[in-house]
């Protein structure tokens, strides 16, 4: 089967285009279309999986696609543990929420398009975590920052959602920029595109430290825009503006990790530069915190998972950057099922609504008992309970971090595991608990199976998923993601039991908090506000990062784009338009010579014959 | 021998031929266009005759080529007067203006 | 100044003032005849420079033939026709042109800087057209003849293709 893994990504493109095709003719149909098409492609990367799970060498196939003079350009794929995986995660959230959507998006009109668009998204997903070089990965890369415009903005006649996609496009291009000059960089110096290549000339020393330093830096780049870590972060908040399935599985479960899948697939060169490695824990863990304390006071029930997934990222990256390699891709995938999990249930309570503030939300555990069950699930699981999967994941991080020695790291990542679970149950407490703050509560419904049965399956890997790689049993997947020749993926963490005390304690304070000020009220957080109204301030305002880029990037480059529209509204339109009058001149005149009138033909033919011999004779020089 | 050079002919003749140019060009009725063409090659026989005198290879050549030069502008005036006269009566008219067929 | 000078002189004279009275008169039939005086003083000038058998030949068939051909042709399609101005714009910018031309002309015959030496008289002007045309120049006098013949023939065809409307067409060819 493994040989055959190319034809994984094909599936949801014969869906695109089926899509597009037929889907105006298909209607509501082509919602089992597009499912039936994920699925095929989702049990191929099961089978792919298992057959990995059994080899101990990667598959890999290549063809030569381009000869540039001495340089070849292969396309291919390529099966690593860690291909393997995202294939699995990938194609199982897409999956999951295709069938979603067809509750979620029931009714719309454009509903071919909206299915045409995710295929589209599936096939870039799946296309990026199979290819073997860099030029493939910059092809998809690129290709699922489309697809997430295009969804972002799917309610185009929504302002803010144009504006999101917009503003999503742009920022992960600032990143995408990064990636480009790194693999030209790479190119240049490696002269070959292929990530095996690379680290074998990372691994000869053939590549000076600062290069390797610099091309890290510049992925990373990629990967800060792709994964909305700071300071590029702004645009995944605003990127809810998309339907809620699209939410989960682009901007939750696969899109945005695959920031961190291509740190980890490029582990060997970051694991080469110390530096690099630096940046990538500082940012991440700066993520972390700085997107964690944000989620505290945000009142859009989105928005609050928005930047929970910001600073869950911002942990993985904290993990790779601590040299976890396994840490962070082990996250990477409880975070797609618990994430998606958690977005899959706000959608459900959105759909019911029709409302995203959760302060007008409340009590609705009563009347939608499955969702608020699976909502609570998953964040028992972000919060790092155990025997949910989030709490191994967490662990390994936490541990990794702690044995890479960086005490303030630490403290950071401590301090995180400690805001999530605040800010996670402060969610759910003021959505599901206590009393409704709405009148019109009544006539709220359960979401149709369509929906619950996928929340059902996440709800079950959330809880299940962890279990792959625990201290307790075994580490599975650990010592299959590191196995094969490239042994250069880092140690694997021991296990501390007093770190996995101390995550434990620190998530249950979260929680004991949130529920003392959210469920039985003693505090009130109103009045903790009050107290503290700079900081709450700041943190309701984002750190004000939006406003900071509005008065220094986007009104700088307004004042530029002011100046560049004059210039070219007088100075280039004027000589256009003067050529143009020119023109156009000539044309009336000629247009008017030619009435048909032989007298008219003979004038013009003698002022003619005048201007030539006048020229010969200039030309000639006859006349002085 | 002769007071009067070449230079006076031929001047006399390009100040004919310009008139003939003038005429064919701006004159309403076809049948004066056709005759200021006959004057412009009026001019061009001066200059034959004129050369054939005072050329530099003076000789017969230049009287030898008028005849065939009269002759062919003869028939063109035949031909032109009844293309004309054909015109004048699909058309009623032998105003030039009039005639812009050409545009079509 | 001698006698030829001032015959020369009169010749262009009346041979310019033709000229420029056809390009002022209103009528049509008046300027055919200023034409026609033009076309005599040309023959004038031939027989200045001795060719007195394309003087001849001048005075019949542009003095005659031609001069009366246009009458007839007047007088058969519009014959109290009068000339009337043409728009101001393409008047003014045909006279810029060929007023250009003509000093262009000037300047190049002025330009001429060999002396042109006169040829001596030449006897029998005539028999030596005559030579020429039937011995060197044959096969284009016979060209010139079948182009009269078809010319003749296609100026009765165009002139009397409708032979219901009038029968003038083959009066005058």
């Amino acid at each position: 089967m493994i040989e055959n893994a190319w034809l994984i990504p094909l599936f949801p493109l014969v869906a695109f285009i089926l899509l597009i095709a037929f889907g105006r003719r298909l209607k509501e149909s082509s919602a089992w279309l597009g499912i039936l098409f994920t699925l095929g492609a989702f049990l191929l990367s099961v089978m792919t999986l298992f057959e990995r799970l059994r080899l101990d060498h990667s598959a890999s196939v290549v063809v030569d696609w381009l000869q540039i003079g001495d340089h070849l350009i292969t396309m291919g794929y390529e099966i690593t543990p860690l291909n393997a995986l995202m294939l699995f995660i990938v194609s199982l959230v897409s999956l999951l929420v295709h069938i979603y959507s067809r509750g979620y998006m029931d009714g719309d009109d454009r509903i071919s398009v909206f299915y045409a668009y995710l295929a589209l998204f599936t096939f870039s997903m799946l296309g990026l975590v199979i290819a073997p070089n860099l030029l493939q990965v910059y092809i998809f890369w690129e290709l699922v920052g489309v697809c997430s415009f295009l969804l972002v903005g799917f309610y185009f006649y929504k302002p803010e959602a144009k504006r999101a996609a917009r503003k999503a496009f742009i920022m992960t291009r600032i990143g995408d920029v990064g990636l480009f000059v790194a693999m030209s960089l790479l190119f240049w110096q490696v002269g070959s595109f292929e990530l095996a290549a690379i680290f074998t000339a990372v691994e000869n020393n053939e590549l000076s430290a600062g290069l390797i330093t610099l091309t890290a830096i510049l992925i990373f780049v990629a990967a800060i825009g792709k994964s909305g870590q700071f300071p590029l972060h702004t645009w995944l908040p605003d990127a809810m503006e998309g339907p809620t399935p699209v939410s989960a599985l682009i901007h939750a479960a696969t899109m945005v990790a695959a920031g961190v899948y291509l740190v980890a697939v490029m582990f060997p060169l970051f694991e080469a530069s110390p530096a690099a490695m630096n940046t990538v824990a500082y940012v991440g863990g700066f993520t972390a915190i700085f997107a964690a304390s944000i989620a505290l006071v945000q009142n859009d029930i989105k928005r609050v998972l928005a930047y929970s997934t910001v600073s869950q990222l911002g942990y993985m990256m904290l993990a790779l950057g601590a040299a976890g390699y396994v840490a962070g891709t082990f996250h990477l995938m409880t975070h797609a099922f618990f994430k998606a999990l958690l977005f899959l249930a706000a959608g459900s309570v959105i759909h019911a609504l029709h409302k995203q503030n959760i302060q007008e939300m409340g009590g609705l555990s009563a009347r939608m008992k499955w969702t608020a069950a699976l909502f609570f699930v998953g964040c028992l699981s972000i919060a790092g309970i155990p025997p949910f999967s989030g709490f191994f994941s967490k662990e390994e991080i936490l541990l990794t971090v702690w044995q890479d020695g960086r005490a303030g790291l630490f403290i950071v990542a401590v301090f995180t595991a400690f805001l999530t679970a605040f800010y996670m149950f402060r969610l759910f407490f003021l959505v599901f608990s206590g009393e409704s703050r709405s009148r019109d509560m009544n006539q709220v419904k359960e979401s149709p199976s369509v929906m619950m049965f996928p929340m059902l399956i996440l709800g079950i890997l959330a809880v299940g998923s962890g279990f792959v790689h625990t201290h307790w049993f075994g580490t599975f997947l650990g010592d299959w993601l590191i196995s094969g020749p490239a042994s250069t993926y880092g140690a694997q963490a021991h296990s501390e039991t007093w770190i996995l005390i101390l995550a434990l304690v620190v998530s249950l304070l979260g929680i004991g908090l949130a529920y003392l000020m959210y469920a039985k009220r003693t505090w009130d957080h109103r009045a903790l506000a009050e107290r503290l109204p700079l900081a709450y301030r700041v943190l309701y305002n984002k750190y004000y990062v939006d406003e900071a880029y509005r008065y220094t990037f986007v009104s700088g480059l307004r004042g530029l784009g002011i100046f560049l529209n004059f210039f070219d509204r007088y100075v280039v339109e004027g000589v256009l338009r003067l050529i143009h009058g020119i023109m156009t001149g000539i044309g009336t005149v000629g247009a008017k010579i030619q009435n048909g009138q032989v007298q008219v033909y003979g004038i013009t033919m003698v002022c003619g014959l005048v201007i030539l011999i006048i020229g010969f004779i200039m030309a000639g020089g006859y006349l002085r | 021998m002769t007071s009067v050079p070449l230079n006076a002919y031929l001047i006399v003749a390009a100040i004919l031929f310009c008139i003939g140019l003038y005429g064919a060009l701006t004159k309403r009725n076809a049948v004066i266009v056709l005759l200021s063409i006959e004057l412009m090659l009026n001019a061009v026989n001066i200059n034959f005759i004129a050369f054939a005198r005072f050329g530099l290879y003076p000789g017969m050549i230049g009287q030898v080529f008028t005849v065939f030069t009269i002759s062919i502008a003869a028939v063109g005036a035949a031909v032109g007067i009844a293309i004309l006269i054909a015109l004048y009566r699909n058309r009623g008219t032998v105003n030039i203006d009039e005639m812009d067929l050409l545009k079509r | 100044m001698n006698g030829e000078l001032l015959i020369f002189l009169i010749l262009a004279v009346t041979s310019i003032g033709g000229g420029i009275l056809m390009l002022n008169l209103t009528k049509v039939v008046h300027m055919v005849m200023a034409l026609a005086f033009t076309f005599l003083s040309i023959a004038g000038f031939f027989f200045m420079l001795e060719a007195e058998f394309i003087a001849v030949a001048q005075i019949l068939i542009y003095g005659g033939a031609v001069t009366i051909m246009m009458l007839f042709g007047i007088m058969l399609t519009r014959h109290n026709d009068q000339d009337e101005s043409r728009k101001r714009g393409l008047k003014w910018i045909a006279a810029i042109g060929v007023v250009a031309f003509f000093v262009l002309i000037v300047l190049a015959i002025d330009g001429i800087n060999w002396m042109p030496e006169e040829t001596a008289f030449v006897e029998n002007n005539t028999a030596q057209i005559g030579l020429y045309l039937f011995g060197h120049y044959v096969i284009p006098f016979e060209l010139t003849s079948i182009v009269l013949l078809v010319g003749l023939v296609g100026a009765i065809i165009l002139a009397r293709r409708d032979r219901k409307l009038n029968k003038e067409g083959e009066a005058h060819d």
